[in-house]
C-alpha cells in the first residue's frame, strides 16, 4: 500500500523527488542557516551550544558525563535504555538526555533528586533480569553495567521475587567463531544492531519478540559475518557479546595495555595490545579520529594468535641434507656474512609488507654499502614515469578522515571492504550521512553499500578522462570528489599506464574542485610497509631481482608473498630470510634469521595516507628473535661495513636524514608536486591493456588470511571455514 | 485501545514545543484565546441525550451501513461546500466545538489540527486514523467502523482537507476483520461515487484514503508505534520530539487521531461547533460514545452527553449494576489503563475529562468497566497487568523489565504470597515506571496498580495476612 | 620581650615604648588581653647575630638566602641510586592513558603517565604469576601535565618520548529525527 502511495504521489507530480528530499528536522536545518548558538545551563553552568544539540552533548561540553547504555556517539540515537534520564527544570518528568535537543534557556539538572531516582529506578530494572554471574563473566572489570550500578544504582536489592521465581534466561546464539554470546546478560541496548546496520552495513542483527521476551539475535540461525564484526564486542556494555578467542583468558586488571599500531593492512589502525606474561591476549582498538575512529577490523583484532604459531625462534642454516638446522646467532651471522662478502656486489634484497622503516633503512644502507642498488619491495607499483619519486603519486592524499566528507567516490580496481575495512567504513559513513555517490570501475564486489558500476574494463578510465563517458560530467559537477585506486590495479603490467591516466583524470577533476586542500587522487595500499619503503627509496616489485642472473645472495626481509621461486633464481644464489614466521620465504631460504613481529618492537610504520606512527614493545621477542634492524646492524659489523647507528635514537636520526616526516609521529605529510608527477609520467608510454581489472580479495573468505601472521592464526582459519559454512547454509 | 496510550498529563500538548519552545509547560487555556472559543456552558445538568442530537445514528446497525443508507442519514451532505469553506473555517469550527481527542488523552483537536497548518516545506502531509482499538473494555470505534463507516470516511476527507493532507491512512486493528471489510467497502463506494480520489466531492481537492490492517499488537495504538508499524517496521514507539506533526509517517508531517474524533467532525461542521459545545461542561463539551461492560445488566455502547454522572450512565443505559447499585465494588471508568475507583467515588463521579481527573483517574476512552462485589479485584488488576506485560514492546527498560516484575508481584498478591512491605514496593515500582518510559504504555500499566493500592490496599493486606 | 629587644639595639627605645603602650592598654581592654595571650614567642636569636651590626646582619641574611642558578635542570641520576644500566638503556614513554574501548566511561584518562619500555616477562612456574627481572617494570608515575612528566624524566636521566593524544573532533549535533526521515540513508531499517 505504501508503494502505491509513493508511486502515485510521484506520478501525479504532486511532489517530485526533489521536494521530498529536504527533510531535515527543524533543528539541523537551523544549523545550516543560522549558526547562532543558544545558551543552556547544565547544573547551573552556562554553556553555548549549537541548536539541535542534545542534552547529553551539552552536558559533555561542560564535562558532565551522563550515564548511558544505549547511546554511543558513533551510532544513531536509540533512546531506549532510559539510563540517561535527567531533570529539566519545569518539566514534570525527566527527559532522555541522549535524544532530547536542548531549547534555549533550559536548566538541566544532572544531579538532582529526580534525576538520581530515575537512574536508580532504571538501574534496578536493568538488574532485575541480568544474571549475577560477574565472577564468570568476561566483561567483569570493564563492564558498563558494573560501573554504573556502582555509581548510580541503589546500594541494596529488593528483588524479592528471586525467592519465588528465577530470572529470565535466553538461549545463546551461535553467531560465528569470533563472538561469543551469552544472551541472558543482554540488556537490549541495541548497540550491536545499530552497529551492524549502520557501520558494517549488514542488517543481520535485530530483535525478535516483545516485552520481556524480546531477544537480540540474528532473525534466522546464521553467523554474523562481517569484516568489522569484532567491534560489537567493544560496543556491548555488558558481557552478552564477548570475544571467543579471549574467553576466560584474563581479567582486565591483570593485563598490561600497550598502545601500538596495527600492521596487517595499510590503514595503520591504532590499537592497544593487551598482554600478560609475555603473551598477547587480545588486541583492542584505540580511538584515533584521523585513522580508525573507534573501530578495528577483525583481522587486526583477532589474528594475534598467529603471533604464537609458526614462529622462527632460532637462527637456522641449511645443512648438507637440505634441512634447516638451528644454530646460534654467531654461527648464523658469520656464515651469512661470508656469503655476502663472497657475493661482492651481486646482492639483492626484497622487503616484505610488514617491514618497518628502521629495518628498511638499515637493510638499504647495508646493501648500498656493499655496492648494490637492488633493494625492492615484494609488492609491485608503477616505476616508470613519476612512479615512486613523488609522494603524491603513491599516497592516499586526501587523508582517511576526509574521505567521509566526499560527495562522490570513484573506486578503481579495489575492494576497499577487504583491502582496507576501515577506509570502507569511512566511505559507508559518507554514504549514510552525506549521501555520497559511489562509482566503481573494476570487479563487482560486495562493498556493503550501493554503488554504480561503470565496468571492469580499465579503458573506461580513458573514456572518462577524454570526456567520452557520461560519467565525466557527473564527476566534474561533484564538489568533493575522490578517486581511490586500489593496489591490484596498479600492480598490473600496465599499471603505469593506468596510473598515468588516472593522474591526468584527477588533474582535470582537481581543476573543478573549489574546496581548499582537497585532493582527488588517492592511492590505496595493501600492506603496512609499502609507503615507508617507497619513501626510503626501495624499488617496488621484484622484477629487477628475477631478471638478474648474476645474483649471488638474496636477502628477504620478511618477504613471503610475491617472491621469486627458487627456479627463477640462479642456482648458486644464497637466500637469506629474516622474519618472524616460517612461511614461504623461510622455506626456500638457506639461512634464517629470526626477527621480531610488530608487537615486539618499537618500529615506525607509514600508513597509506603517509602518516608515520610507531608501534611499541608489548612483549619481548620469543626465543632468540631480535629486532630486525639490530640483526642487520650486527651483520654489517661482521662483514666489516659497520652501519653508523647503535641505538633506536641514532637510527631514527638516520631516518630523519632520509625523510624527516618518518619520525614525525602522528602527523601525515601532505603529498605535493601533483602536476610535476603527471608531466614526468607523460614521458613514459605504457598503454592501458584491455584485460578487465581484478582484485585478489573478492569475497569475505579472502579477507582473513593474507599475510604470515593471519595465515598462522587458527582464529582466522576458523573464520574462513565459517564463511564457507555460511555459504552452504540456506540463509 | 486506540490512544489511551497518549499521556493525559499535559505532555500531549508538547506539540506546541515544536512551535514555541517549552510553552507546553505553561498550560495555555485555549478558551482564553478569542477566535475559536466555545460558547460558555449554561446548563448544569447533563445526560439524557435526545435522539436528534445523536451523531452516530446507526450505532447499532439497524439500518443500511453502506453509502445509500449513509446518504439517507445525512452523511456526505454538502461535503463539497464544507471543503470549499477552507481549512481556517473548518479548524475554527472544530475549535469552537471544544472537541477533545476521543482516544484517551483528550488533547484539543482543533489545536492539534492547526499544528499542521505550518507552511509546507515540500513534504506531503498525512492524516493517520488510529483505529487500533485494543484497550480492554473499549468497543466504540469498531461500532463506528462496522455500522457507520461513511462517517469516518467523510471525516477523513474533511479533516484531511483542513490540514492539507494528501492522504489518510486508516490503521485498523488486525483482529477487526468485519470492520476492516466494511471500511474497505465504504472507501470503495466513496471512490466510485467520486467522493474520494482526484477531485474529491467535486471540490477540486485530491484526497486518498487507504486502509492498513495491523498485526495484533496493542502497542501499535500508540501514535508513533502506529507510524512505525505503518511504515512496515516493528511497532515500537519513537521518542518525542520529533512529534508526528514534524516527522511522522514516511518522515512527513502527520496527525494521528482517533476514529471517533474524526467521525464526529462532519456532523460538527454541518451543525456548527456551537451545537456540539452545548453538550457537557465547559472544556469537556460534546457527545461521547461510552462502552459499558462488566457486571451490568445490559452491557452496551451508547452515545451520551459528556459530563453525565457515572451512576446515571450505568443505570440509564446499562440497566444498572448486577445485584443493584449497593453491590458495586468499583469501576474502571476509561478503559483498562485508568485507575479503578471504588463505589464511594462512583457515587459522585462525573464522566468527563476534568471530572475523572478530580477522582484521580481518567476518562480515557470512556470504556466503563463495572465490577460488583463478586469480583476478586486483585486478580482483576493482576490480569490487566499481565495484559500489559504481554503487550509491552520491550524497547525501553522500565516498561520491559518493570511490568514483568509487577506482574510477578501482582500474581503473588492474588494468592497473598507476599510480605506487607511489598505493597509499598510495588507502589514505588509503578512510580519508577510511570513517566520514565518512551511511550505511555508504561504509565498505563502503572496506573491500575496505583489505583488498586490507593483504594483497595486493605484487601491486599487481608489476603497477605490470610496466607 | 627580651628577644625582641635583642633583635636590634638601635631601636630598643622605640620597642620599649610600644611595649609600655601595650601594657597600658592590656590592663584596660579585655580584647587586647586575649590578643596578647595569643602572641607567639619571638624567634630565638643566636648570640653572635645578636651582637652584630645592622649592616652585617643584612649582609649575612643576603648571603644565607642567596640562590645559585644552575643552567641545566638538576640531574639526580648520579645520586638516585638507580643502577646505570637502568638509566642509560631505558626509554620512557610519556602518554595519556587512552579510553578503554570496552567501556564508555572516561575516568582515569585525563592525566599523563610515564612507562618504561617492556622487558622480558615470564610466567612464574610456581604460582603462574608474572615474573620480571626488570625493577622498573611497574613504575607508572602519574602527572598532571606533560611538562611535569618530561621534567621528571630529565631529572632522572631517562631518555623519553612523548606519545601525543589524539585530537578530539568537533562535536556534531546528533538528531534522533534522522532515524525516521524518509529520504535519508540514516533511516533505521532494523531494530
Amino acid at each position: 500500500m505504501l508503494r502505491i502511495t509513493v508511486q502515485k504521489a510521484l506520478k501525479g507530480g504532486f511532489l517530485s523527488p526533489k521536494h521530498v528530499s529536504p527533510m531535515l528536522s527543524k533543528g539541523t536545518g537551523d544549523v545550516q542557516k543560522k549558526p547562532q548558538q543558544i545558551e543552556v545551563f547544565v547544573d547551573d553552568k552556562p554553556v553555548m551550544v549549537d541548536p539541535g544539540t542534545t542534552v547529553l552533548q551539552a552536558a559533555a561540553m561542560v564535562g558532565v558525563e551522563i550515564p548511558r547504555f544505549c547511546y554511543h556517539e558513533r551510532l544513531a540515537v536509540a533512546g531506549n535504555c532510559r539510563m540517561c534520564l535527567v531533570e529539566v527544570e519545569r518539566s514534570p518528568k525527566p527527559v532522555a538526555a541522549c535524544a532530547m535537543p536542548v531549547m534555549k534557556g533550559w536548566r538541566i539538572k544532572t544531579n538532582s533528586e529526580m534525576t538520581k531516582k530515575a537512574r536508580e529506578g532504571v538501574m534496578e530494572f536493568l538488574l532485575v533480569n541480568h544474571p549475577l554471574d560477574c565472577p564468570i563473566c568476561d566483561q567483569g572489570g570493564e563492564c558498563d553495567l558494573q560501573d554504573q550500578s556502582m555509581a548510580f544504582g541503589s546500594d541494596r536489592s529488593r528483588f524479592t521475587d528471586i525467592e519465588y521465581s528465577g530470572k529470565r534466561a535466553v538461549e545463546d546464539k551461535d553467531i560465528g567463531p569470533l563472538i561469543k554470546t551469552i544472551m541472558t546478560r543482554c540488556i537490549h541496548c541495541t548497540r550491536c544492531i545499530r552497529f551492524a546496520s549502520e557501520v558494517a552495513g549488514i542488517d543481520d542483527l535485530g530483535t525478535t519478540g516483545r516485552g520481556s521476551d524480546m531477544q537480540v539475535g540474528t532473525y534466522v540461525e546464521k553467523f554474523f559475518l562481517s569484516e568489522l564484526s569484532g567491534n560489537v564486542i567493544d560496543l556491548c556494555p555488558v558481557g552478552a557479546l564477548t570475544s571467543k578467542p579471549y574467553s576466560f583468558a584474563a581479567r582486565p586488571w591483570e593485563i598490561r595495555r600497550t598502545d601500538s599500531i596495527d600492521v596487517l593492512d595499510a590503514i595503520g589502525s591504532n590499537i592497544v595490545v593487551c598482554t600478560r606474561t609475555g603473551e598477547v591476549l587480545r588486541i583492542l582498538p584505540r580511538v584515533n579520529e584521523l585513522v580508525n575512529e573507534e573501530w578495528l577490523s577483525d583481522k587486526a583484532r583477532f589474528a594475534y594468535d598467529g603471533l604464537k604459531r609458526q614462529r622462527l625462534i632460532t637462527p637456522m642454516l641449511r645443512n648438507g641434507f637440505g634441512e634447516l638446522e638451528p644454530v646460534d646467532w654467531e654461527c648464523a651471522l658469520v656464515s651469512v656474512g661470508k656469503k655476502i662478502l663472497k657475493a661482492g656486489k651481486n646482492v639483492g634484497a626484497i622487503a616484505g609488507g610488514m617491514a618497518e622503516a628502521e629495518a628498511l633503512v638499515a637493510l638499504k644502507d647495508l646493501i648500498n654499502k656493499i655496492g648494490s642498488e637492488k633493494v625492492c619491495t615484494e609488492h609491485a607499483y608503477p616505476t616508470t614515469g613519476s612512479g615512486t619519486d613523488i609522494r603524491s603519486s603513491y599516497l592516499l592524499n586526501n587523508k582517511i578522515a576526509r574521505i567521509e566528507e566526499a560527495d562522490l567516490v570513484l573506486l578503481i580496481g579495489t575492494n576497499t571492504r577487504l583491502e582496507a575495512p576501515l577506509l570502507n567504513s569511512r566511505i559507508r559513513k559518507g554514504y549514510v550521512h552525506n549521501e555520497t555517490q559511489i562509482f566503481v570501475i573494476g570487479p563487482k564486489v560486495d562493498l556493503r553499500y550501493d554503488y554504480t558500476h561503470l565496468g571492469t574494463d580499465p579503458g573506461v578510465i580513458k573514456d572518462i578522462e577524454y570526456g567520452k563517458h557520461q560519467f565525466t560530467t557527473v564527476l566534474k559537477r561533484a564538489k568533493k570528489p575522490v578517486i581511490i585506486v586500489g593496489p591490484d590495479a596498479l600492480s598490473r603490467p600496465d599499471g603505469a599506464g593506468i596510473l598515468l591516466h588516472i593522474q591526468s583524470l584527477a588533474k582535470i577533476i582537481q581543476a573543478c574542485v573549489t574546496e581548499p586542500d582537497w585532493w582527488v587522487l588517492n592511492i590505496l595500499h595493501k600492506v603496512a610497509g609499502q609507503v615507508a619503503a617507497l619513501d626510503i627509496g626501495y624499488t617496488p616489485g621484484t622484477k629487477s631481482i628475477v631478471q638478474d642472473d648474476s645474483l649471488k645472495v638474496l636477502y628477504l626481509l620478511g618477504a613471503d608473498e610475491n617472491i621469486p621461486c627458487r627456479k627463477d633464481l640462479p642456482k648458486d644464489c644464497f637466500v637469506i630470510y629474516q622474519g618472524h614466521h616460517g612461511d614461504k620465504g623461510a622455506c626456500m631460504a638457506d639461512a634464517v634469521l629470526p626477527g621480531a613481529a610488530y608487537t615486539e618492537k618499537q618500529a615506525t610504520y607509514v600508513n597509506t595516507e603517509g602518516r608515520a606512527q610507531q608501534t611499541t614493545v608489548a612483549v619481548t621477542p620469543p626465543g632468540f628473535c631480535r629486532e630486525d634492524w639490530k640483526i642487520i646492524r650486527a651483520l654489517s659489523d661482521i662483514i666489516g661495513k659497520t652501519l653508523p647507528y647503535d641505538n633506536l635514537d641514532q637510527i631514527r636520526c638516520r631516518l630523519e636524514e632520509i625523510a624527516p616526516h618518518l619520525t614525525r609521529y602522528g602527523d601525515a605529510e601532505n603529498g605535493n608536486f601533483y602536476d610535476v608527477s603527471l608531466d614526468i609520467g607523460k614521458q613514459s608510454n605504457v598503454e592501458i591493456e584491455t584485460d578487465p581489472l581484478c582484485v585478489t580479495q573478492n569475497c569475505l573468505e579472502d579477507f582473513y588470511m593474507t599475510d604470515v601472521i593471519s595465515r598462522a592464526s587458527s582464529t582466522m582459519a576458523k573464520c574462513v571455514s565459517a564463511v564457507r559454512q555460511q555459504k552452504s547454509s540456506q540463509y | 485501545m486506540t490512544n489511551v496510550l497518549v499521556r493525559f498529563n499535559h505532555l500531549a500538548k508538547s506539540h506546541i514545543g515544536i512551535l514555541a519552545p517549552f510553552s507546553y509547560f505553561n498550560i495555555q487555556h485555549y478558551s482564553t484565546t478569542p477566535p475559536g472559543t466555545p460558547p460558555p456552558q449554561t446548563k448544569t445538568k447533563f445526560g439524557g441525550l435526545s435522539d436528534e442530537d445523536r451523531v452516530f445514528t446507526n450505532l447499532y446497525g439497524r439500518y443500511d451501513w453502506r453509502l445509500k443508507g449513509a446518504l439517507k442519514r445525512g452523511d456526505w451532505y454538502k461535503a463539497k461546500e464544507i471543503i470549499l469553506k477552507g481549512p481556517d473555517w473548518i479548524i475554527n469550527e472544530i475549535k469552537v466545538s471544544g472537541l477533545r481527542g476521543r482516544g484517551g488523552a483528550g488533547f484539543p483537536s482543533g489545536m492539534k489540527y492547526s499544528f499542521m497548518l505550518k507552511p509546507s516545506d515540500g513534504r506531503p502531509k498525512y492524516l493517520v486514523i488510529n483505529a487500533d482499538e485494543g484497550e480492554p473494555g473499549t468497543c466504540k470505534d469498531r461500532e463506528i467502523m462496522r455500522h457507520d463507516p461513511h462517517k469516518l470516511v467523510e471525516g477523513c476527507l474533511l479533516v484531511g482537507s483542513a490540514m492539507g493532507a494528501q492522504a489518510a491512512y486508516i490503521y485498523i486493528r488486525g483482529e477487526f476483520y468485519n470492520e476492516a471489510s466494511n471500511m474497505q467497502i465504504a472507501i470503495a463506494e466513496a471512490y466510485q461515487a467520486g467522493l474520494l480520489g482526484k477531485n474529491a466531492c467535486g471540490s477540486g481537492y485530491d484526497f486518498d484514503v487507504f486502509m492498513h490492517r495491523g498485526a495484533g499488537a496493542y502497542i501499535c495504538g500508540e501514535e508513533t508505534a502506529l507510524i512505525e508499524s505503518l511504515e512496515g517496521k516493528q511497532g515500537k514507539p519513537r521518542l518525542k520530539p520529533p512529534f508526528p506533526a514534524d516527522v511522522g509517517v514516511f518522515g512527513c508531517p502527520t496527525t494521528v487521531t482517533n476514529v471517533e474524533t474524526v467521525a464526529v467532525a462532519p456532523t460538527i461542521l454541518r451543525r456548527g461547533g456551537a451545537w456540539f459545545a452545548s453538550f457537557g461542561r465547559t472544556r469537556n463539551s460534546g457527545t461521547k460514545l461510552f462502552s459499558i461492560s462488566g457486571h451490568v445488566c445490559t452491557p452496551c455502547t451508547v452515545e451520551e452527553e459528556m459530563s453525565i454522572p457515572l451512576k446515571e450512565l450505568i443505570e440509564r443505559h446499562a440497566g444498572g449494576v448486577t445485584g443493584g447499585w449497593d453491590n458495586l465494588l468499583g469501576v474502571i471508568p476509561g478503559g483498562s489503563s485508568t485507575p479503578v475507583i471504588p463505589k464511594s467515588v462512583c457515587e459522585t463521579a462525573i464522566m468527563d475529562f476534568d471530572g475523572l481527573v478530580a477522582c484521580q483517574t481518567s476518562l480515557g476512552t470512556a470504556a466503563v468497566i463495572v465490577m460488583n462485589k463478586q469480583t476478586d479485584i486483585i486478580k482483576a488488576i493482576a490480569r490487566l497487568i499481565m495484559f500489559y506485560k504481554h503487550e509491552s514492546c520491550g524497547q525501553c527498560t522500565p516498561c520491559r523489565e518493570g511490568i514483568n516484575w509487577m506482574n510477578k508481584i501482582m500474581y503473588r498478591f492474588v494468592e497473598g504470597k507476599a510480605r506487607l512491605d511489598e505493597i509499598d514496593m510495588i507502589w514505588e515500582l509503578s512510580k519508577q515506571i510511570e513517566g520514565h518510559t518512551i511511550c505511555a504504555l508504561g504509565d498505563g500499566a502503572a496506573w491500575p496498580v496505583q489505583g488498586l493500592i490507593r483504594h483497595f490496599r486493605s484487601e491486599i493486606e487481608c489476603r497477605i495476612k490470610e496466607f | 620581650m627580651a628577644s625582641l629587644i635583642l633583635r636590634s639595639r638601635i631601636s630598643t627605645s622605640r620597642i620599649l615604648k610600644t611595649c609600655s603602650a601595650n601594657i597600658s592598654t592590656t590592663l584596660s581592654n579585655f580584647a587586647d588581653i586575649n590578643k596578647a595571650a595569643c602572641l607567639k614567642d619571638a624567634k630565638q636569636i643566636r648570640k653572635e647575630v645578636a651582637l652584630m651590626k645592622r649592616e652585617d646582619i643584612i649582609q649575612k641574611q643576603e648571603h644565607d638566602n642567596a640562590t645559585i642558578t644552575i643552567e641545566k635542570p638538576s640531574e639526580i641520576s648520579t645520586v638516585s641510586g638507580i643502577p646505570e644500566e637502568h638509566i642509560k638503556t631505558r626509554r620512557v614513554k610519556i602518554y595519556m592513558p587512552t579510553k578503554n574501548a570496552m567501556q564508555s566511561g572516561t575516568d582515569n584518562t585525563h592525566h599523563w603517565e610515564m612507562e618504561f619500555e617492556t622487558r622480558e616477562r615470564w610466567e612464574n612456574p610456581l604460582m603462574g604469576w608474572t615474573s620480571s627481572g626488570d625493577p622498573l617494570s611497574n613504575m607508572n608515575v602519574q602527572f598532571t601535565s606533560k611538562d611535569d612528566a618530561i621534567a621528571f624524566c630529565e631529572k632522572n636521566g631517562w631518555p623519553w618520548f612523548v606519545q601525543e593524544p589524539y585530537k578530539c573532533k568537533p562535536m556534531k549535533p546528533k538528531s534522533y529525527a534522522d532515524n525516521f526521515s524518509w529520504s535519508k540513508r540514516t533511516r533505521v531499517s532494523t531494530k
